[in-house]
């Protein structure tokens, strides 16, 4: 849990522009309780919010949210093969509590100690304080959102703390090949519905890394 | 349909939408068998994930790309990279990004 405290800031600021978000957008309070305690989600809570206020139809709002999601698709695939051998049902809940800062400190450290022995330990602590965090913030955003206004640029905050996590896994040539291609790929992808962008800029990265990778090592050897 | 009713079976839907993304490869688990290619190319996925959320997030304002000297948003976004290169420390960048951020919006609507 001591591992997420730096990343605190980052997620109190985003889980209270959420919170913020969904009573601006109409919600009532309790509604508002309802959908972060329950949904968890962040980004896909900000998509659902239009789709609720005019009424979309629900198969919409809930395919709008899981295409939103489409990223923890990616990340549980990796997840697969450290936790895999649990039990189906903390499977279940290990996955619910993926969040992006937990996943990616998650990555780090099996990079550097694949066979690390605490590591369920490790993952279930850092989740906890991930959604502790993010639920504290929620409702405090959701109780303040008369007092802040948007005009602050807070949900910037967690941008610095995701820009934190993702500097030092550029360290070799093929992540950063494959940040360099993410970036473009997302900025011309810019205009797709659902964050739909995000998911085509993510496997155009990993393609351009691995093809490097491939590369570097045929002509090193 | 009532609006209450609407919308908590909207919140149960998004619900259902995160147990569905983020649960379902995992409960799979060793059954699914993956392509070497494909598990190496994961190790990439969350760089270029963050990237991605980043860029979307710093080079746009008001929807638009916008890589001018009048964008704070990227400027920070630089300021923050110098800081983490000097110091290593997280909460430095979410701070020093932050203010940065202030500063130079002030600074080009003033």
């Amino acid at each position: 849990m001591r591992e997420m405290l730096p990343f605190g800031p980052g997620v109190f600021a985003w889980g209270l522009v959420t919170g913020v978000a969904m009573v601006k957008s109409g919600l009532s309070i309790v509604e508002s309780l309802g959908l972060s305690l329950l949904a968890y989600a962040g980004s896909a809570q900000l998509a659902a919010l239009p789709l609720m206020a005019v009424f979309a139809p629900l198969w919409l709002v809930t395919l709008a949210a899981i295409i939103v999601n489409l990223r923890f698709v990616v990340y549980a695939a990796l997840l697969r093969s450290h936790l895999g051998h649990l039990p189906a049902n903390t499977r279940l809940w290990l996955g619910y509590f993926t969040g992006d800062v937990m996943f990616a400190r998650f990555s780090a450290l099996l990079a550097e100690e694949p066979d690390y022995p605490h590591r369920v330990a490790y993952f279930a602590g850092g989740a906890t304080a991930n959604w502790i965090i993010w639920q504290v913030s929620s409702v405090i955003g959701i109780f303040a959102a008369g007092v802040i206004p948007t005009s602050w640029g807070l949900e910037l905050a967690g941008t610095f703390a995701l820009l934190a996590l993702l500097i030092p896994l550029c360290r070799q040539w093929p992540a950063l090949g494959g940040v360099a291609v993410a970036v473009i790929v997302a900025v011309i992808a810019h205009e797709l519905p659902l964050r739909l962008g995000l998911l085509a800029a993510t496997l155009a990265g990993m393609t351009a890394a691995i093809a490097l990778e491939r590369r570097l090592r045929s002509t090193a050897t | 349909m009532d609006e209450t009713i609407y919308i908590w079976s909207a919140i149960l839907g998004v619900t259902a939408a995160t147990f569905i993304a983020r649960s379902s490869v995992l409960l799979l688990g060793e059954r699914l068998r993956l392509p070497q290619t494909v598990e190496s190319a994961l190790r990439y996925a969350p760089a270029c994930a963050l990237a991605a959320i980043v860029a979307n997030d710093l080079l746009f304002t008001a929807g638009a790309l916008d890589l001018s000297f009048h964008n704070p948003r990227w400027l920070a976004g630089g300021v923050a990279i110098i800081i983490f290169a000097a110091t290593r420390s997280t909460i430095g960048v979410i701070a020093g990004g932050m203010a940065a951020f202030w500063l130079l919006r002030a600074w080009f609507s003033g």
